[in-house]
This record gives C-alpha cells, sequence and structure tokens, in this order.
C-alpha cells in the first residue's frame, strides 16, 4: 500500500507544522486568527487534492483568500442592510 | 619593621625596580613604598622555535626561563609553554617587544596584561582595597594582606583628598581666563594670566593640600597639557604628580566605530601617586559619576584613572583576565581562533539578536511590566555559557532551544565564574534600594554604582561575540541570545496562559495588560508562572497607570519598538525614544516635553476610563503652553543658549559629499582654526539664508536676528505632536490649530480633517491600527464628524 506523494491531509499537515516557529513567537490572539485561516483552508482538502498542484501551499493560500472574500461579502451585505434600515 | 592598616591608592611599575605601591595608612599618611613582583609571559609554538627562543633570551639578566604545561581555553588538552619570567616589571614590556619582534611566529600569551590585574590576580587588590601592609627601613613590603573584597557592599570610605580644578567656560568656546580650585572647605580664583604666579601659586596650593585626587573639567584635553606647557616655559616645576620623578603620561586621542555610533575620546593626561579624573573626558561620567567610577575601580581592579576613562568593555575584560590568572588560564595576546563554518540555515537560525515585537501602539491603561534581571549574565551563569563550554563539542542548534536539557553540570567556565560576584553584588544592591526611603542620603551612592554594575553587565555580552576580545566567541554569543529568544516567548506564553494580553516584548522586558488587573499583587502569578518556565529571576517594574507606546514618525501606521512613554503608578515617567532623550535636541524642546510630560504624569483617575478623561482634560493646557513656547520663539525670548542644537560628526570633514548642517558648522570652526574629529559634538545653532547654521564656538556670537525661526517652529511642533500623538491629536491637526490660530474646541469656519489621518467610523468605533476604538475617549475633539 505503498504512496509515491503523500496525501493532501499530510501535505496540510506539514505546511502548517512548518510555520510552528512563525506562529509561537505571534500574540495569543494572532494565533487563534492564524488557526482560523488554516481551518478554512482545511474546509477545501478535497479541490486541493483535485488541483495536484506541484506546490500545494499556493492552494492552500488561495483557499484562506476565498474564505476570506466570502466572509466580506457576507458582512458587506449585512452592513448594507443594516445602513438601509436606519436611514429608512 | 613597620606594619599598618590602611587603603591601597595607586601602583605601577618602579624604574628603579619592581613596584612603587602608594598607601594611605591608618594615620593619615601617604607612603611611597615598593614591592618585589616578577612577572612573567608565555610563548607556545614548535619545538624547535621554543628552544631557539629559549638560547636567544637565555643569559640576560633578570630572566628566569623554564619548560611548563599551561590551559589555552581554546584548545583541549595542555599546551607546552616557555616561560620567561622577569624579575623587573618595567623592563618586561620592552623585552617582550625584542622577543615578539625576533620571533613572531611563535603565538604569546599574557604578554601585555596591566600590573594592576596582575596585582589581584596574586594578592586580591584593588583599587581603595583596605589592606594591612609590613615594610622594612628600606620601604620594601614584607607582607601584605587584604582585609576587604571589592563585593563589600559597605566598605569602609578611605579619607580622600580630593581637590578639583576648572576654567571658568568651556575652553573650546571661548577663551577662559580663570581657574577654579576647590576642596571641600576652601576655593580659590586663580587668575590663568600672567602666569608666573599662576604657577606658584598652584604649586602651594598642590604642595599644601596635597591631594590623592585631581577632579577636573577638560583637564585631558586642555588644563593640565596647558599648566605643563607654562610650567616648562617658565621652568616653573609643577607637582601635579606625586611621584614628581615619574612626571606624567599621556595617552593619545582617538576616534573609534562602536555600535552604530562614532565615538571620540579625548587625549588623557594619567599621573603617577595621585589620580587625574577629567570629569570631560571620562566614559560614562555623566551617567554615574565619582561613585560609580570608583566602583568600576573596584570590581574590575583597573587603577582608577584607568578605569573612569576606559570603555565598560574593557573593564569586563579585565576581570576576566583576573579569572583567567587566578585559574592559571593563559590569556591570548592576539587571538588566533576564528568561527566554525556553520550551514546557512544554522546561520538564518542562530545569527539573531534578541526578540524585538512590534507594539501595539496607543494608550494603555494599568499596564505592567515585567522585567529579566540582567538578562543575559544571568544566561551565561545559569546555563553556563562560556567560551570553552559551548560551540566548541557541539553546535549551538542543538543546545539553545531546550532550557531544561542544557544545564551543564561541568564546573563553571571562565565567563560565569567572571559574573557570578557581579551578579549577587547587583541584585543585593538592588535589593537594598528596594528597602531604602527615597529620601535617604545613600540611596544616591547605591543607584550610582548599580549603574556601572549595569553598564559592566551589558558590555559582557556584547564581548561574548566580538572577535577582538580575548575570551570571546561567536557561538557563546548565539547562544545567549538564542536561550534570550526562548525565555522571553516563555514568559509571553505564561502571561497569555493566565489571560494577560500582550503589548509588547522587548529583548528582556514584557508589558502585559488584564481587565481588573491594577495592583502589584495582580501581576505576581505572571512572575512566578515565568520563573517557573525559565529558571531566570524576573522583576516587575512596575505598573503603569498609562503608557503609550508611539509609531514611526514616517509612518503612523508602523508601530517601532523603542518609542513610548508612560507613568507609573507614583507618578514617576518613564521615556523612550523622544526627542527629550535625545542629546541633541535644544533645551527648550527637552523642557517643553518634560513639561508635558511631567503634566500628563498627574492625570489621576479610579480606572482606566476616568484616567484616560483626566488625560484628555490635560489637553486644552497643553496646547496653551505650547502656543507660549512658539509666541516666545518669534519674539526672540528664548535665549541662544536653549536654541543649540548638538550633533555628532559622523566623518571626517572632508569625507562628506552633501554637507550636514552640523559638517556646515564644523566648516565654520575649522575655518576658524578649531578642529573637530569624528565622533565630537558639533553645538550650532539653525539660521536663515545660507549656509543655514552657526557654530555656536566661532568666536563671534550669533545675530539673534538670524535665528530661523519657522525651523525652530517646526521642531517644537514635531516634538509637541510626538507627545499629543496618544492623545489623537495628529501633527496635521496640531498645525491647524495653531498656525492657523483656530480655536481649540471649536475651529471657526471648517477646516478640513487632514487628510493623513481621516479616522474610519464603524458603527460607534473608530478603526485605527486595526483596532477597533470606542468612540467616547474622542468626543472632545469636534472637528470629527459625529457618528
Amino acid at each position: 500500500m505503498g504512496r509515491t506523494l503523500p496525501s493532501i491531509t499530510q501535505a496540510f499537515l506539514g505546511e502548517q507544522e512548518s510555520f510552528a516557529r512563525f506562529r509561537r513567537a505571534l500574540r495569543r490572539s494572532d494565533q487563534l486568527a492564524l488557526d482560523d485561516l488554516f481551518a478554512t483552508a482545511h474546509k477545501h482538502l478535497a479541490a486541493a487534492a483535485h488541483a495536484a498542484h506541484a506546490l500545494p501551499f499556493e492552494i492552500f493560500l488561495l483557499a484562506m483568500l476565498l474564505e476570506e472574500h466570502k466572509e466580506v461579502l457576507r458582512l458587506r451585505q449585512r452592513l448594507e442592510g443594516a445602513l438601509a434600515r436606519s436611514d429608512g | 619593621m613597620v606594619e599598618r592598616s590602611g587603603w591601597l591608592l595607586d601602583l605601577y611599575a618602579d624604574p628603579r625596580g619592581g613596584l612603587a605601591l602608594w598607601f594611605l595608612d591608618e594615620n593619615g599618611e601617604r607612603q611611597r613604598l615598593r614591592q618585589d613582583f616578577p612577572v612573567t609571559f608565555y610563548a607556545a609554538g614548535p619545538a624547535a622555535r621554543l628552544r631557539a627562543a629559549w638560547r636567544w633570551l637565555q643569559g640576560r639578566p633578570g630572566v628566569s626561563l623554564a619548560r611548563q604545561e599551561r590551559r589555552d581555553l581554546f584548545q583541549p588538552g595542555l599546551l607546552p609553554v616557555l616561560a620567561v619570567q622577569v624579575a623587573q616589571p618595567a623592563a618586561q614590556p620592552a623585552l617582550f617587544r625584542q622577543v615578539s619582534q625576533a620571533f613572531p611566529d611563535l603565538t604569546y600569551y599574557d604578554a601585555d596584561l596591566p600590573l594592576a590585574l596582575r596585582h589581584a590576580a596574586l594578592h586580591g587588590t584593588f583599587p581603595l582595597a583596605r589592606g594591612r601592609l609590613a615594610w622594612d627601613e628600606s620601604g620594601t613590603v614584607q607582607a601584605l594582606s587584604v582585609l576587604d573584597s571589592p563585593w563589600d557592599l559597605d566598605p569602609e570610605p578611605a579619607p580622600l583628598r580630593i581637590l578639583s580644578l576648572e576654567p571658568e567656560v568651556d575652553p573650546f568656546h571661548a577663551a577662559p581666563t580663570q581657574l577654579l580650585v576647590r576642596d571641600l572647605r576652601t576655593s580659590y580664583r586663580l587668575a590663568l594670566e600672567p602666569a608666573r604666579p599662576l604657577l606658584v601659586n598652584l604649586r602651594a596650593i598642590l604642595q599644601r593640600h596635597d591631594p590623592d585626587l585631581l577632579l577636573t573639567t577638560w583637564g585631558d584635553t586642555w588644563l593640565l597639557p596647558r599648566l605643563l606647557a607654562l610650567s616648562q616655559e617658565w621652568r616653573i616645576p609643577l607637582p601635579l604628580s606625586r611621584d614628581v620623578e615619574r612626571g606624567v603620561a599621556y595617552r593619545k586621542e582617538r576616534s573609534y566605530f562602536t555600535y552604530g555610533q562614532i565615538i571620540y575620546r579625548g587625549r588623557q593626561v594619567h599621573l603617577f601617586g595621585r589620580w587625574h579624573v577629567d570629569g570631560h573626558n571620562a566614559m560614562l561620567f555623566h551617567d554615574y559619576g565619582m561613585e560609580g567610577a570608583l566602583e568600576m575601580a573596584r570590581v574590575t581592579a583597573l587603577p582608577l584613572q584607568t578605569a573612569a576613562r576606559v570603555s565598560p568593555g574593557s573593564g569586563i575584560s579585565a576581570m576576566q583576565i583576573i579569572t583567567a590568572l587566578r585559574q592559571g588560564v593563559l590569556v591570548p595576546w592576539h587571538k588566533q581562533q576564528a568561527e566554525r563554518p556553520k550551514t546557512a540555515l544554522e546561520l538564518m537560525r542562530f545569527d539573531q539578536g534578541g526578540l524585538v515585537y512590534q507594539p501595539t501602539t496607543g494608550l494603555h491603561f494599568d499596564v505592567g511590566e515585567v522585567d529579566f534581571i540582567s538578562m543575559y549574565p544571568s544566561i551565561m551563569r545559569h546555563f553556563n555559557i562560556s567560551p570553552e563550554t559551548v560551540g566548541s563539542q557541539r553546535p549551538t542548534a542543538e543546545l539553545a532551544p531546550r532550557l531544561e536539557e542544557t544545564v551543564s553540570g561541568g564546573p563553571p567556565g571562565l565567563v560565569p565564574e567572571t559574573l557570578a560576584p557581579l551578579l549577587d553584588k547587583r541584585l543585593a544592591l538592588k535589593l537594598r534600594l528596594a528597602e531604602l526611603p527615597a529620601w535617604h542620603p545613600q540611596r544616591l551612592r547605591y543607584k550610582a554604582r548599580a549603574s556601572a554594575h549595569k553598564w559592566l553587565l551589558v558590555t559582557c555580552f556584547g564581548y561574548l561575540g566580538y572577535k577582538n576580545a580575548r575570551f570571546g566567541r561567536i557561538e557563546a554569543h548565539e547562544a545567549v541570545t538564542a536561550y534570550g529568544r526562548e525565555a522571553l516567548l516563555r514568559a509571553k506564553e505564561a502571561a497569555e496562559d493566565l489571560g494577560f494580553e500582550v503589548l509588547h516584548l522587548y529583548v528582556d522586558g514584557m508589558w502585559v495588560k488584564k481587565a481588573g488587573a491594577s495592583r502589584v499583587a495582580d501581576f505576581q502569578p505572571v512572575l512566578d508562572e515565568i520563573v517557573r518556565r525559565t529558571g531566570l529571576p524576573v522583576a516587575l517594574e512596575g505598573v503603569y497607570r498609562w503608557l503609550a507606546f508611539l509609531p514611526s514618525r514616517q509612518d503612523g501606521r508602523v508601530p517601532v519598538a523603542n518609542r513610548y512613554f508612560g507613568a507609573y503608578q507614583d507618578g514617576t515617567l518613564k521615556v523612550r525614544g523622544v526627542e527629550a532623550r535625545r542629546r541633541d535636541t535644544p533645551h527648550f524642546l527637552v523642557r517643553l516635553q518634560e513639561e508635558m510630560l511631567e503634566r500628563l504624569a498627574q492625570a489621576q483617575g479610579a480606572g482606566a476610563a476616568s484616567t484616560a478623561a483626566a488625560l484628555q482634560e490635560c489637553l486644552p493646557g497643553l496646547v496653551a503652553r505650547l502656543r507660549r513656547v512658539l509666541a516666545a520663539l518669534r519674539a526672540g525670548r528664548i535665549p541662544l543658549a536653549e536654541l543649540v542644537v548638538a550633533h555628532k560628526l559622523s566623518r571626517d570633514l572632508t569625507e562628506f559629499r552633501t554637507p550636514s548642517p552640523a559638517a556646515r558648522a564644523a566648516g565654520q570652526l575649522q575655518a576658524a582654526g578649531k578642529v573637530l574629529k569624528p565622533g565630537q559634538r558639533v553645538l550650532f545653532i539653525y539660521t536663515r539664508g545660507e549656509p543655514g547654521v552657526h557654530a555656536w564656538d566661532l568666536p563671534q556670537p550669533p545675530n539673534p536676528a538670524s535665528v530661523d525661526v519657522a525651523r525652530y517652529a517646526e521642531l517644537t511642533l514635531r516634538a509637541a505632536a510626538a507627545i499629543l500623538q496618544p492623545l489623537r491629536v495628529e501633527e496635521a491637526t496640531l498645525r491647524q490649530w495653531l498656525f492657523s490660530n483656530a480655536g481649540y474646541l471649536a475651529p471657526p469656519g471648517k477646516p478640513a480633517p487632514p487628510a493623513t489621518a481621516l479616522p474610519l467610523w464603524v458603527g460607534k468605533h473608530v478603526l485605527r491600527d486595526r483596532h477597533l476604538f470606542p468612540v467616547a475617549g474622542l468626543r472632545q475633539i469636534s472637528w470629527l464628524p459625529a457618528p
């Protein structure tokens, strides 16, 4: 049952592990934010596996960006709704 | 045979044989004694060359030779050496020079050590050591025992006679006409011209008072050389040294580059049998004064005249040499050891300094500052870091990050052994200081001594990494910073685990806050936890009522590590990185900033919100103060001396392509015949038009009408803005208030908010530095659009 390539989950954990020194030197609040970012990237592991990209971390970054953008869109919608209500 | 107790004053090689030893005995008599003191230096190399050196040295008078095996710290095992013992210490430098020229390929040890250090290693002496001496009729010391140690906290003070000499004005600014001569009881004013009566009177005063210490200002660079020249010209001998035969010794001036700064040290005049200290040319004298210089001499065992003038680096080096001599370790003359080759990754990971955070900018309340006590020296001691214990056997990479494993079980290395008593003394002094009430007269003494210790401890770390230091090794230096970073990260984690927010980390200090924590006791659990996790001593420096971390001057969004100020709960201020702390700032600006800070330090409230409000209430008063300073500036009511800027000359005048203001001022001085060296400060005033400056030390004073008022107004505004920034007053806003004559609370018309700092409103909060702040604190500044 040998694999020639590490599974995408292994690659993901490896990348996360390689940032351990960076993470450790962050303030606790920033550490939690960083963990959130990795958690959002984790949601797209299946797509990342499918992409079969030579540099998986680029895919993970894009996945983080994707989730961030979704959050921006959601907040913008809420803010516009709230402003419309307070004007009207 | 005579036997007496007393204090050791001075020692040096006596050209007539042995050592000259000055002793202040219990009867108040100053004795010039002599002591036999043969000195030894060593040579190592191929056996054939050592034999050749032996034959070359054999038969010289006063030289005895031996083959020995001794320890070189940088080599495993013992080293076969040729030991050259010289009976007369005065003859050793010349003999060594000849040998090293005849046999340049040999490695030399213990070759250029100050005699005082050899004496200290053998007899435990140091300047002003209490001792008991016995001497015969010829004044030759037969027995010597030292009764106290440099580590005593309260040594019995020696009844020193001090005479101070100073010209009435700075001789590099104007020509002095008088010399002020003072001791504790009397003072004289001698006219510098004519020379004859001056010399005769001064000689009489020196003979009558017979001081142990001549304390001068500009004595090295101007006064003593001038007096000696006059004395020669008029053939009136001036007994500046007690040992008239030895006269005086000069050391040359020099400029050197260290820690990103260019330093200038003036010429030095050293006396024999009497000390000369020039308060203007002594290293760090402005920081710790005579008390600190004496302490430096006690703990380093260097003669006071040297100790007062050398850098703390040379002081720590002296202490290491004594340890080496006592342990029988060879002291290299020129160090040969090079850095071990490292991989790029190793270098990336270990060639780093301390951990420095970007602080959370803005105003904070109830902040605790936790400091590691003498962090780097404590690390060296705790983890036994020394050139011989670290780096050679195991790569630094293995040992640094795991604190627990690495406390070496071996005997203490040379560096920890040297540091241990100094660390203990500093800690004992700190404890003593903490017990004494604020008014206690001993406080100042202890503080000066603690300051001398601080400088020694600070530099001992740098000396581990300095390639020319005799006991430096870069791997040991790297290990210290690696342990330091690890310890600081552990401190951060300890604080965060206890629910504190970490605002800033700076090499050996940490600033934390937590809702509800405002008393000293609230921070104690953090301290305990840090000690548990690191094994290093920490202390709570204090709790700030309020503390402001300032952003960079260039970009308000970028925090900088060392620009902050705040008030502790007792109202004392701590200020770093603003103009008031810089030595080039004109006096009137230093005072303005200090006054503003003092005013803010008084702001007090119960809890964060009311302290914030109290700070905001200071604003109108501060702005009014600023207006008055600007008005005084425009009306020419600020004395010219207060406007003087003091910049360091960074390089030689010929090396400037576009001359800085300091270089232009130095050029004016050069044209007037006063030459400045790199590292010296140039005093000048900004003037209108070309060349834009007027050197302060020119013979003709500057014209008050030519002062560049606009430039000074700009500097004033900047200095004030740095202080007001944490109160949410931007420089541009301040400019508008002051220069458009707008009122402070309700500006006439509606000036546009400054484009640089347009706040972004989010609901009832304003977004700054990626943090949301409640609007409440801002309401008083009415030009902001209401949410």
